[in-house]
């Protein structure tokens, strides 16, 4: 299979809907990939998931406007503890002027409403599976 | 006895069958269709298909079992409350949208709180970092509750409190009523809501930190039991259907799982020894409407009646009041779509149209602008004039249940009413409510149901104007106006935060929290102490943190 093949999914922060990842989740899982569904998490709990799991992706869910100040948060504390290789994506309602600074912070995709499962499995095939 | 002549209908009969024959075999559109809850739709109804019906199954305006609406007179009487939901920052930043909405002609008010606030955090919490007075208003304490409704005639608009949860609603409650108290307004003149719902705390929404289902159960009717007894105009509990339906089901599971938690929290407060009537009264509902506009009004008819059947017959109500069932209605923010915003606008419209056509008492309009954030000022004024535009325009308003006797609307209505009490019976058979969400089985009903509807917008079989139907291709990224919020909220909470609690009696606050901490253990209601910890200045995250540790957390079974 191309690609990465386990990702962590996690609801970031204190956002209470769950629809989008679990849905996320589940089509990833359908799709042969091995996903590690962590429920609400900050920052740190997230990027101690990620390293313990050995994840080549983390995406990350959240509806509720916290996606620029917990978002690169998790990017830096990934390159802090020397797992920068980890591709970052990030979806929910996210207005469109956020998605470039998103991007500038380091998190490689970007996911607001209406974006395709399909489009999400492409975007984690394209990543590299970290060694 | 039938309205329709035995002969009559087999006469019919056999002239439906020769027109199926003759005149619909084999044309366009002869094949299967359904509403969104998977009931069957025919192409033509005809007295043949509710050839049982009695006028008593839906009665008359007023009267049970109240089909056809609550009031004989329904919105000449008085309009549907117009109700927006407003929430972010700082308590005085949402006071002022208050005051500019009620100065544009709402009648109600609709508080919203961020997720710390919600989830039971102060805003010097670590977790609250980054959200504080986002998607909602920050609340910390009695202070930030005075701020919030200060200049706002609480003792003459009714103030819807969105509390979500039941552990965050006894706080905020509490807080609510010791303002009250302070501004010399009497208890008997409050009028308003509290969302105070158990599956909201433990399937809806999903947290870093969630009480058992049985916790959040029980401070949920110890909120219900405490109000009949002080707060006679008061509504203490919206079973929220709406969030649920949001997160992923049909029409039928929202209003089944909404009166299973009726019929959970009745049976448990006539086990404390209250009497039905004493408190059905107050009870009310939230329902959310999506575009499957008949669907959606069936299901406003049909669950006046399932609720007037199961008050009546399985609790034994006597008293004409606990028959009937309130409801406000939301239209659905899920439908709103990203693409081509303006088209929300029209979505809403239809929705708040069914909600009024179902006879809602008090209605929300969501705003097109809300994939992308929580509403600008102008947008949220576009909806409360979409409500106006309904309200006074339309002249839909001017009789009552006007869709009442189609063939394919009542039929639509018994089917819808009995759906419902099958998938009660269902719930019954596991237990009742409360242990059916502790086996992760309502979890997996909203899951599967998401998935499923995912995948069929994908895959074009739900078609979204605009989105998977004649979409715009290359069309640049919206360019819209995003509310942006207040980002000074968070210091100007802490900074109120450490003032307030320096200004407090420890060894009063201390007392006030121990007393709440035994109680949580005894089969007493809390909410009498938790008035006297917010009177003793605790703040609402200290609160919650009690009954964190006094219950303990659990985290929902998921497939």
């Amino acid at each position: 299979m191309a690609g990465a093949d386990k990702i962590l999914i996690a609801k970031l922060g204190l956002d209470i809907h769950w629809r989008g990842a679990m849905i996320v989740s589940r089509f990833l899982r359908d799709s042969g990939k091995e996903v590690v569904y962590l429920v609400n998490s900050f920052p740190e709990e997230i990027v101690d998931a990620a390293l313990e799991e050995g994840v080549s992706v983390v995406g990350l869910s959240t509806l509720c406007g916290n996606h620029l100040t917990l978002g690169p948060k998790v990017v830096q504390l990934l390159k802090e503890r020397g797992a920068g290789d980890v591709a970052v994506f990030i979806g929910g309602t996210i207005p469109p002027a956020d998605i470039p600074r998103l991007k500038a912070a380091g998190l490689t995709e970007v996911f607001p409403p209406e974006s395709s499962l399909s489009h999400i499995l492409e975007c984690v095939n394209s990543c590299s599976v970290v060694s | 006895m039938s309205i329709f002549n035995d002969d009559k209908v087999k006469k019919l009969e056999q002239g439906y069958e020769e027109w199926a024959e003759e005149r619909a075999k084999g044309i366009a559109g002869a094949g299967d269709y359904t509403t969104d809850s998977g009931i069957p739709m025919k192409l033509l109804y005809t007295p043949v298909d509710i050839k049982d019906f009695e006028y008593e199954d839906i009665g008359f305006s007023g009267a049970p079992p109240f089909v056809r609406g609550i009031y004989p007179n329904m919105y000449r009487g008085r309009m549907f409350t117009q109700r927006q939901l407003a929430g972010f920052g700082t308590p005085s930043d949402l006071n002022k949208r208050f005051k500019y909405l009620l100065k544009h002609g709402a009648t109600g008010v609709n508080t919203l709180f961020d997720l710390p606030t919600i989830r039971g955090y102060d805003s010097d919490c670590p977790q609250a970092a980054g959200n504080v007075g986002d998607c909602g208003c920050s609340v910390d304490s009695v202070l930030d509750i005075e701020e919030l409704y200060d200049g706002i005639p609480i003792d003459e608009v009714s103030v819807s409190v969105v509390t979500h949860l039941p552990s965050t609603n006894v706080a905020i409650l509490a807080m609510y009523i010791v303002m009250a108290e302070k501004r010399g307004i009497p208890f008997e003149k409050l009028s308003g809501t509290n969302q105070n719902d158990f599956i909201m705390e433990t399937c809806v929404g999903s947290a870093p930190e969630i009480l058992p289902p049985r916790a959040s159960f029980r401070l949920q009717c110890d909120a219900v039991e405490y109000s009949t007894k002080h707060l006679p105009r008061w509504n203490p509990i919206s079973y929220n259907g709406y969030n649920l339906r949001e997160a992923g089901t049909d029409a039928i599971t929202e209003v089944g799982v909404a009166l299973s938690n009726a019929i959970a929290t009745s049976e448990e407060l006539i086990r404390r020894g209250m009497k039905v009537d004493d408190f059905a009264r107050r009870l009310s509902f939230f329902w959310d409407l999506f575009n499957d506009f008949f669907e959606e009004i069936a299901k406003c008819r049909a669950s006046r009646k399932v609720y007037h059947d199961i008050m009546k017959e399985r609790l034994n109500a006597q008293a004409e009041r606990s028959l009937l069932m309130r409801y406000h209605v939301q239209t659905a923010g899920i439908t709103l779509t990203a693409k081509e915003p303006l088209n929300n606008i029209a979505r809403s419209a239809i929705q708040g149209l069914a909600a009024i056509l179902g006879g809602a008492q008090s209605l929300h309009i969501d705003s097109y602008d809300e994939a992308y954030s929580a509403p600008t000022e102008e947008a949220s004024l576009v909806s409360l004039r979409t409500q106006q535009i309904i309200g006074v325009e339309t002249n839909v308003t001017n009789t009552v249940d006007p869709l009442a006797g189609s063939y394919f609307v009542e039929h639509l209505t018994k089917e819808v009413a009995d759906r419902i009490k099958a998938y009660i019976a269902k719930i019954d058979e596991m237990g009742g409510l409360v242990a059916a969400v502790e086996s992760g089985w309502l979890h997996n009903e909203i899951a599967n149901y998401a998935y499923e509807m995912q995948g069929e917008t994908e895959s074009g079989k739900r078609q979204i104007a605009g989105v998977n139907y004649f979409p715009q291709e290359g069309r640049a990224s919206e360019t819209i106006e995003v509310f942006s919020y207040p980002e000074e909220t968070e210091e100007l909470q802490k900074e109120k935060l450490r003032t307030f609690r320096k200004s407090r009696d420890d060894a009063k606050h201390k007392k006030c929290m121990d007393e709440l901490r035994a109680v949580c253990h005894r089969d007493e209601n809390v909410m009498p102490y938790v008035i006297d910890a917010v009177k003793a200045f605790a703040t609402l995250g200290e609160i919650e943190d009690v009954f964190r540790t006094e219950f303990g957390l659990w985290q929902f079974p998921l497939v």
